[in-house]
């Protein structure tokens, strides 16, 4: 008898000890109120919880952002299905958002609601809204040779351009999306050839950000750098008198125009809660919300009639590439197997 | 009783323990189910693509990565192992430490520390340009150079841990007799100590190389492809779930041939004392030695933590001063906290009936268990947690979108650590003890309670302070499986650096350096005491 009791003994202590970590593993989860907005977002968060602020103070909806890279949390919408939180999904890069269109992931937003954003701005059937679009220029050192040499994106091929050239790695989202476009206006043995003299240019050194690519541009460590407009006037406002300067690449009459690419937002096919997120759809395209949500990034509004921050080229002042934004996700794939071929560091 | 009965049938004579044990590893080689299952549906084709386009390269970057940082682990492990278990000297001890506390520090925090210090503004590059007076050759560590750098510190200290201990054990009788028969100094090193040393060695690297091969952090920020990293670009990139298992079965088999020639090696070399085994007894350290081995213990000191902690130390006083320590960076921090003990305590109770079971039956089932629980180390964490994933949302759709999903991820992947220290702890447990316990009427539960587990407490302190220590800095499961709106330190860490908010990201850092210091104490006592 005398083991059995101790027995007992050992399991009344074991037990509650089991009990609770249990209880602890499952019923931790943790408690998002029911009329709260989950979004999956890709994008900064800086940028983006002020705008929520605003949205919960004028509406009363809470917002939950779930921050991550666009692509992961892409990837887990798609496992997820019907399980997901996601109410909405956030991504800076249109090429995310349209793939996640032709997954099946979301679900369109009244066309009423979409029709103030340019069309070219967001999916055909409106299933994500463009909200902020940035530009690919050039970056160049205003005291250096290259000064007032280059007016292409192709120019970087130029072999003179050698160990003069800063570009992001091959992975970078922005990268991928310029490619994508150049690879659609100029064709792909162009797009080949061009990457080929870059990768011959960088000779295995390339930037992880794009700020260390103006960083680097304005130290004249390198005389110009492939970057998002942002970028510049980002590290203008710290350092007024760096010698950088904006090229706006291929303007002329056979220009293919500078890349666009968008940040846009979606609403999750198994949210359960899509007037809420509707909502959060109307402030984002509303005028308000548009200039708010762009000037965060200096971007610009993809709302026609409100203006982008002051320091940047006015949108209409300059030839855009004519590519539907759709089309980044469209070609993605293909544009990764080119940069792949080409071996691009 | 029933069970009394059925354990007297010879077919079930090891039922309770062995079903148990069977049941925590199948759980564990879930996920090597489900790489092994998608790899399944890759056709020849597919293979011979994989074949042709990525492996090569990936198998290249891998290994040679994986060579550079077992090179570099064991140059500063071994040589500051040497030194402190051979030599006495003032403040020894605190060496032990300074060792030590680069396992505070995650590869990723280690990785972006250095970009920023080599930047051309960062101290280092500030440093170099002065000395060289141009940038020109500022190094560069997005590089298997760099990559490598970056691994060994953050890793060597595991081979510091494992050859200290073995170089703590008295080899004395030896030595000596090696010099009577004439050998120089030199001739006992290379033929007495470093045999001896072998076993520990082995073991070392293979815990490091498999934390080289499963590295995620660190590979992705100096964006280096390795398997792990290509796995995962391939994965979340361009949803290719059956390339990303593929590969996921190629970098299987090649960390399996790493434990298998880790096992090889151990098991050609078995030295045993006759004698208890006596501590080694320490010379005393010149002056000019004593500051010698400073110098040397202080280079690895101010490379491995002394760096990365001003780094951390100024940006957090920055991050201070702009009131950026809010209410938000202490739920991260509580959030990591809660995550790792859950995952540590949770591995410890599930291991024990794997080691136990190998411990105590020396038969087959056992061994096979003891290995097959090693599958989280071999697998890289992105694909355990999309396994997991996977399996929550077909089976376990309720218990989706809680801590449970990313506990298990955890526990499987740190298991092996638990297995391996509880085994360890076991194995030198005579088990007389426990026979004699249960002659004296306790039952097999009142003896692994009050004879067993007390016994081994060393080994399962061990245990949790390993998988704590890993699990709280643990990144691509993290990211993958927490909750919505769930944030840990390294996810915080990870967002902050990848925005370069440095001055969000080193409060993170540091606080999981702090976190990390009081379990790093039991560790460092338990082993002063078993030394």
């Amino acid at each position: 008898m005398v083991p059995l009791m101790k027995t007992r003994q050992i399991l009344s202590t074991l037990l509650p000890t089991t009990l609770l970590l249990g209880g602890l593993l499952f019923s931790a989860i943790p408690a998002i109120a029911d009329e709260t907005l989950v979004i999956y977002s890709g994008r900064s968060d800086k940028f983006v919880k002020p705008v929520m602020k605003a949205f919960t103070e004028q509406t009363g909806i809470a917002v939950t952002l779930h921050s991550g890279k666009s692509t992961a949390l892409l990837n887990k919408l798609k496992l997820e299905g019907a399980a997901t939180s996601a109410d909405l999904y956030l991504s800076n890069d249109a090429g995310n958002l349209q793939k996640g269109s032709d997954l099946g992931l979301f679900r369109p937003v009244d066309a009423t609601l979409a029709a103030p954003i340019d069309a070219n701005y967001r999916a055909g059937d409106n299933s994500w809204i463009g909200l902020s679009a940035r530009a690919r220029v050039l970056v160049v050192n205003t005291e250096g040779e290259w000064a007032d040499k280059l007016d292409s994106v192709f120019d970087l091929a130029d072999p003179a351009l050698k160990s003069q050239l800063a570009i992001t790695n091959s992975s970078n989202g922005s990268f991928i999306a310029g490619v994508t476009v150049y690879m659609l206006a100029a064709g792909k043995e162009k797009t080949r050839q061009w990457l080929q003299g870059m990768k011959a240019n960088v000779d295995g050194r390339v930037f992880n950000k794009h700020s260390k690519i103006v960083k680097a541009v304005a130290q004249g460590r390198k005389q110009v750098g492939l970057v998002n407009h942002y970028y510049i006037y980002r590290h203008l406002a710290r350092h007024p008198d760096a010698p950088i300067r904006i090229v706006l690449p291929d303007q002329g009459p056979d220009g293919i125009g500078v890349a666009w690419n968008v940040a846009g937002i979606a609403i999750s096919k198994h949210s359960k809660k899509s007037a809420q997120a509707e909502k959060l759809v109307a402030f984002l395209v509303s005028r308000a919300g548009q200039k708010m949500f762009a000037e965060m990034n200096m971007e610009y509004p993809t709302r026609g009639g409100v203006p982008a921050a002051k320091q940047v080229p006015p949108a209409g002042s300059y030839k855009v590439a004519d590519v539907p934004m759709a089309e980044l996700g469209r070609q993605r794939d293909a544009t990764l197997d080119l940069i792949e071929a080409v071996g691009m560091p | 009783m029933t069970t009394a009965a059925l354990r007297r049938l010879p077919g079930l004579r090891l039922s309770p323990l062995a079903t148990l044990a069977s049941v925590v590893v199948l759980a564990a080689a879930m996920p090597l189910l489900y790489v092994v299952w998608n790899s399944l549906q890759l056709s020849g084709a597919q293979w011979a693509g994989l074949w042709t386009t990525r492996l090569p390269a990936l198998l290249w970057n891998t290994l040679s990565l994986a060579v550079l940082v077992a090179i570099g682990s064991v140059l500063l492990g071994v040589s500051s192992a040497w030194l402190i278990a051979r030599r006495e000297f003032a403040g020894r001890r605190l060496a032990v430490w300074l060792m030590v506390l680069p396992l505070t520090v995650p590869t990723y925090v280690f990785a972006h520390i250095y970009t920023t210090l080599l930047e051309e503004d960062g101290w280092l590059g500030r440093l170099w340009i002065a000395l060289t007076g141009s940038d020109r050759y500022l190094p560069d560590l997005f590089n298997v150079w760099g990559a490598g750098l970056i691994l060994t510190l953050a890793g060597f200290s595991y081979v510091f841990l494992l050859a200290h201990a073995a170089l703590g054990v008295s080899t004395r009788s030896l030595e000596e007799a090696a010099r009577i028969q004439g050998a120089s100094r030199a001739e006992v090193f290379w033929r007495i100590n470093l045999p001896l040393l072998r076993p520990a060695i082995a073991a070392a690297l293979a815990v490091v190389i498999l934390h080289v091969l499963s590295d995620f952090g660190a590979v992705s920020m100096l964006q280096y492809q390795t398997f792990t990293l290509s796995i995962y670009l391939q994965m979340s990139g361009r949803f290719d779930y059956q390339a990303a298992a593929g590969l996921s079965l190629v970098l299987v088999l090649l960390s399996l041939t790493f434990l298998l020639l880790e096992r090889f090696f151990r098991s050609r070399q078995r030295y045993y004392s006759t004698r208890q085994p006596r501590r080694q007894p320490r010379r005393r350290a010149t002056a000019l030695e004593a500051g010698l081995i400073w110098a040397w213990l202080g280079l690895i000191t101010l490379l491995a933590f002394g760096l990365p902690l001003a780094w951390m130390l100024s940006w957090s006083w920055v991050a201070w001063q702009e009131r950026l320590i809010d209410a938000e960076f202490w739920g991260y921090a509580y959030n990591s906290l809660l995550v790792a003990a859950l995952a540590a305590s949770v591995a410890l109770v599930a291991a024990l009936p794997v080691a136990l079971y190998h411990a105590r039956r020396h038969n087959l089932l056992g061994d096979a268990l003891l290995q097959l629980s090693s599958v989280g180390f071999v697998l890289p964490g992105p694909v355990i947690a999309l396994g997991i994933l996977s399996l929550f949302l077909a089976q376990l759709p309720l218990l989706y979108g809680g801590l449970a999903a990313l506990v298990i991820a955890l526990v499987i992947r740190f298991l092996p650590l638990a297995v391996q220290s509880q085994d360890a702890a076991m194995a030198q447990l005579t088990p007389s003890l426990e026979q004699a316990s249960r002659s004296l009427g306790a039952g097999p539960l009142e003896t692994l309670w009050r004879v067993t587990l007390p016994m081994i407490r060393g080994g399962l302190a061990t245990a949790w302070v390993l998988v704590f220590i890993d699990a709280l800095k643990e990144l691509p499961a993290t990211l993958i499986l927490r909750p919505t709106g769930f944030d840990t330190l390294p996810v915080r860490i990870w967002i902050e650096a990848s925005e370069e908010m440095l001055e969000q990201a080193a409060p993170a850092a540091l606080m999981l350096v702090i976190g990390t210091l009081p379990v790093l104490w039991i560790l460092l006592r338990g082993e002063r005491r078993g030394a």
